[in-house]
């Protein structure tokens, strides 16, 4: 296998998504009528358990392989300071033993019926996969309500799984220069939203966590109420509700979890910060302040992702890397949250190249956008993009099931995504103008830049 | 990545992104039945172009993909870097287009389109909605056929190889990946990173890259896929005719290389990044090439050793000693030879620790071999997973050129389950003895030198070197 590092892009690059009825309709005609027709390609039934189980089944017979998605409305956002990185431990922990499946037994069980699974933490939400042939989805069933039912958090588990998070945290963060820019341009951006510490959590966190809180943290937040259980693939819905209902029903409902406040005041000036390390290139972040969920803007955010940065002929690319030809990379990062976040932009600059004369270049595109807008031309590409994107999307059950418990959990209702492609359909070049203004605005920004250090003296 | 963290058992390269391909057009469940591909047709054009098309309805969309046997092998010595730099300035001029109109032209259609260069691949790629077959067709037959080479592009994207080599410096990952191949091969022409090194790609003329395209990119060693929503008479007639001007080089060529000996005793080099606070480790050593008669013992036993999250290193290094995130082994084939190695890190304090639990766990198994429940496990394993891979038309084209390429069973797909299920463990036991080295071992370390020096001592001779 190939190390499964989870898809970010899935997300960033195709907030919509949706699966077909496969090998039913000759193609999936995406110039017209988007939303009906999406809503009659995709079957999905929603049902919900007694004990506040969320359940949504979409068949497609064309594999004898299904997808089951375990989504958890817990992401670092639920966390405090002092136990930050919990949701993130609590993810590995899942694998760890539960009431009636030793520690290491999981993953034997799944492996020896052929399936695979992994999992992922995020701001907003924690999400499990497992794939496996459809006869063995009672395997699925049986390890999934027991680790639900019961965690067992064993001590010497725990002590051994948080050494494992702090390697992770070495990797991605203390050794890796985007992982440091990208936990201070959060932490330094937000003064009071709980999107200010890393998902992986500060080190400090994962040396004191304990087993009191990961137990407390297992009623609130992984009960049968608090999940959204996807099954995508060869089943028959009406046998596998039944099963569903025989194994996860019996679990009890807890008190719902208490949202998390979100006191972050408004940024009155631009916020900077230098982080100095050993570095061949300067690169550096640029994070404006933008809305979440609840904000109709969110959409125009996407296409103007999109005409900023999808590909070689995008603005920032074109005047950076290829007109300018001081950047090795100029990407945009925004992606549809619960809570107010960040739209990031990150450079890479080509070797003696300083942060301020990509600073000054980017702002030079980002200000043209501003007075001009898109285009009629590359407003049509960036729908293009969005909706080949959405086309391509399909290629997977997987991806289906992660899609339709993205939009139930963060939309509230996996019906949204029908409706994305009609969204970006309806935002114009004076809606762009408009977002790119109230958004791009330089004293709501916060810019993270390494400073390449010289490489410490090495005693041989 | 941003911020998404996951359970990756393996070295999570995550700034490629794995795709999670899943579902589609084959049919077979977990280690049962044999899975069948979809039908698919396979045509030599007049100019010796080996041609595949097969339909795949499910999605409106089509997939082209060339390999040609013009891989980083072939680079000029001195000059590492030609095939790669050439495959990416194929996209940077072509017809009567220059790179903007390119880029532009793709991407208004929603498509994509891209060429790169492996070891002994340079691979083509184009995807686009069916609607738009003729003008990703026109694109993709383009760069292939008339890439121009224009001189300021040729710069431009000479100096970004640069930039780029620069910026792999900082990526411990990246370092150490890139000083194992000349560590592990010498002199061979496997030997370097297809982007090259600092000091050859410095050297690289326009002049080069046209020449490595005239004598490499040719038909007659080349081989095209045509997958998704099409048929396949018509597609065949359209190949024909938009590959009509491309000349075969009418010339006989090797592989470029010949097989790698093992070296014997062990050997250790420190690559000095001093603040590292996380060492890379790799353990490594010659392997057999991908058409080796021992492919499908390899595959199971290197299963049950690092593959997957239940193998003997992810059970012990990681998840009972919790000494690293993730650990892994696995076998690189190329078509005359290979190579092993075990991928993982540690902290610093921990390097001695890991490295000499991971020889432990590599000899324990050698030497009582796996257990009757581990044998089967990771046959089922393999059998399950195997239709994961090969659902989305991508996947299916590279599937189909990599069978042509390496010169394997045209039944290869449909085999497989069979081929694994009849792995014995008399087959198991014989393959480890003889392909899983941990005497005949190169261990390579990215870190702080005199901390792993210390660390290393009286593992083997030790040597120190800065990046390359």
């Amino acid at each position: 296998m190939k190390p499964i590092s989870f898809s970010a892009a899935l997300l960033l690059l195709v907030p919509a998504l949706a699966a077909a009825a496969p090998g039913v309709t000759p193609g999936v005609q995406t110039s017209a009528g988007t939303s009906s027709s999406l809503t009659s390609l995709l079957k999905v039934d929603r049902h919900v358990l007694p004990n506040g189980l969320v359940v949504l089944l979409h068949e497609d017979h064309t594999v004898p392989v299904v997808t089951l998605w375990q989504w958890f409305k817990v992401g670092s956002r639920n966390e405090r300071p002092g136990i930050t990185g919990i949701s993130h431990y609590f993810e590995h922990m899942m694998f760890n033993g539960s009431k009636n499946v030793a520690p290491k037994e999981y993953d034997r069980i799944l492996e020896s019926n052929g399936g695979f699974s992994n999992a992922f933490t995020d701001r907003d939400m924690t999400g499990y996969y497992e794939d496996i042939a459809s006869d063995r989805l009672d395997v699925l069933m049986r390890l999934d309500s027991d680790r639900m039912t019961e965690l067992s958090l064993l001590p010497e588990q725990l002590k051994s799984e948080i050494e494992v998070v702090k390697e992770e945290r070495r990797l991605r963060t203390d050794n890796d220069i985007s992982g440091m820019l990208d936990e201070q341009l959060y932490a330094i951006a937000f003064n009071a939203s709980p999107y200010r510490w890393p998902v992986v959590g500060w080190m400090g966190d994962l040396n004191r966590i304990n087993r009191d809180e990961m137990k407390e943290y297992f009623r609130t937040y992984y009960a049968p109420n608090n999940c959204i259980l996807v099954l995508t693939g060869d089943f028959e819905s009406a046998k596998a509700l039944e099963e569903i209902t025989k194994y996860f029903g019996p679990i009890p409902l807890q008190a719902p979890p208490v949202p998390p406040v979100d006191s972050e005041p408004d940024q009155h000036g631009e916020r900077r910060v230098q982080v100095h390390y050993p570095a061949q290139n300067v690169t550096f972040q640029v994070g404006y302040k933008a809305p979440g969920v609840k904000s109709p803007d969110v959409y125009a955010l996407d296409v103007l992702s999109s005409i900023l940065a999808d590909g070689e002929s995008s603005r920032l690319h074109q005047a950076l890397v290829y007109e300018k030809q001081i950047a090795l990379s100029a990407s945009t990062f925004f992606r549809t949250r619960l809570s107010p976040t960040l739209f990031e932009f990150n450079v890479e600059m080509k070797p003696g190249k300083a942060a301020a004369e990509g600073l000054q270049a980017m702002d030079q595109v980002i200000d043209r956008l501003i007075q001009e807008g898109p285009t009629a031309r590359e407003l049509e590409k960036a729908r293009n993009l969005l909706e080949a994107s959405f086309i391509k999307s399909l290629k997977t059950n997987n991806g289906v099931g992660q899609t339709l418990a993205f939009y139930e959990h963060v939309f509230g209702d996996y019906r949204a995504m029908f409706l994305t492609l009609d969204k970006y359909k309806a935002v114009t070049a004076k809606d762009c103008k408009r977002v790119a203004k109230a958004y791009f605005d330089p004293q709501r920004r916060t810019v993270v830049e390494l400073v390449p250090e010289q490489q410490p003296a090495a005693a041989r | 990545m941003k911020e998404r963290v996951t359970r990756a058992s393996r070295p999570a390269r995550w700034r490629s992104f794995a795709a999670l391909a899943l579902s589609l057009a084959v049919a077979a469940p977990a280690g049962a039945a044999e899975i069948q591909l979809p039908e698919y047709t396979r045509t030599t054009l007049k100019n010796g172009l080996i041609v595949f098309v097969m339909p795949t309805h499910r999605l409106p969309l089509v997939d082209f993909r060339l390999v040609a046997a013009a891989g980083s092998v072939r680079d000029p010595a001195g000059k590492e870097g030609v095939a790669s730099l050439t495959a990416e300035l194929l996209t940077q001029g072509a017809g009567k287009r220059d790179a903007r109109q390119i880029a532009e032209q793709i991407a208004f259609i929603g498509g994509t389109l891209g060429a790169s260069a492996a070891a002994e691949q340079l691979v083509v790629s184009c995807e686009v909605l069916k609607k738009d077959f003729a003008t990703g067709l026109e694109l993709f037959r383009d760069v292939i056929v008339s890439p121009t080479f224009p001189a300021e592009e040729f710069q431009r994207k000479k100096d970004e190889s640069l930039g780029e080599i620069a910026a792999e410096k900082d990526d411990p990952d990246a370092v150490a990946d890139r000083s194992l191949l000349p560590f592990l091969m010498g002199s061979s022409p496997l030997a370097h990173p297809p982007i090259g090194w600092q000091e050859s790609v410095a050297k690289i003329e326009r002049g080069d890259i046209v020449g490595f395209k005239n004598e490499y990119l040719t038909p007659d060693y080349a081989a095209l896929a045509v997958v998704g929503d099409v048929e396949p008479k018509r597609v065949v007639a359209a190949l024909e005719k938009a590959f009509a001007d491309w000349q075969p080089s009418g010339k006989t060529r090797g592989d470029g290389y010949t097989p790698l000996a093992r070296t014997a005793g062990r050997h250790l080099v420190v690559v000095s990044k001093p603040e590292v606070t996380q060492t890379q480790i790799r353990l490594a050593c010659p392997a057999v090439p991908r058409n080796h008669p021992d492919f499908y013992a390899i595959t199971v036993a290197n299963t049950i050793l690092g593959s997957g999250f239940t193998s003997r290193l992810v059970n012990e290094i990681r998840v009972a000693q919790g000494l690293t995130y993730s650990i892994g082994s696995s076998f690189d084939m190329y078509r005359l030879t290979g190579t092993f190695d075990v991928s993982t890190f540690t902290k610093n304090e921990t390097i001695r620790k890991c490295i000499d639990e991971t020889i432990k766990v590599m000899r324990n198994l050698k030497t009582t071999g796996p257990t009757d429940d581990e044998l089967a496990k990771a046959k089922r394993y393999l059998t399950g997973q195997f239709p994961l891979s090969l659902q989305a038309p991508d996947a299916l084209a590279a599937r189909l050129l990599n069978i042509e390429f390496y010169g394997l069973d045209p039944k290869y797909v449909e085999t497989f389950s069979s081929r694994i299920n009849a792995v014995t463990m008399a087959d198991v036991r014989r393959v480890l003895d003889q392909h899983f080295c941990v005497d005949d071992l190169r261990i390579l370390v990215v870190s702080n030198p005199p901390v792993a020096t210390k660390a290393l001592k009286g593992l083997g001779p030790v040597g120190v070197q800065d990046i390359r």
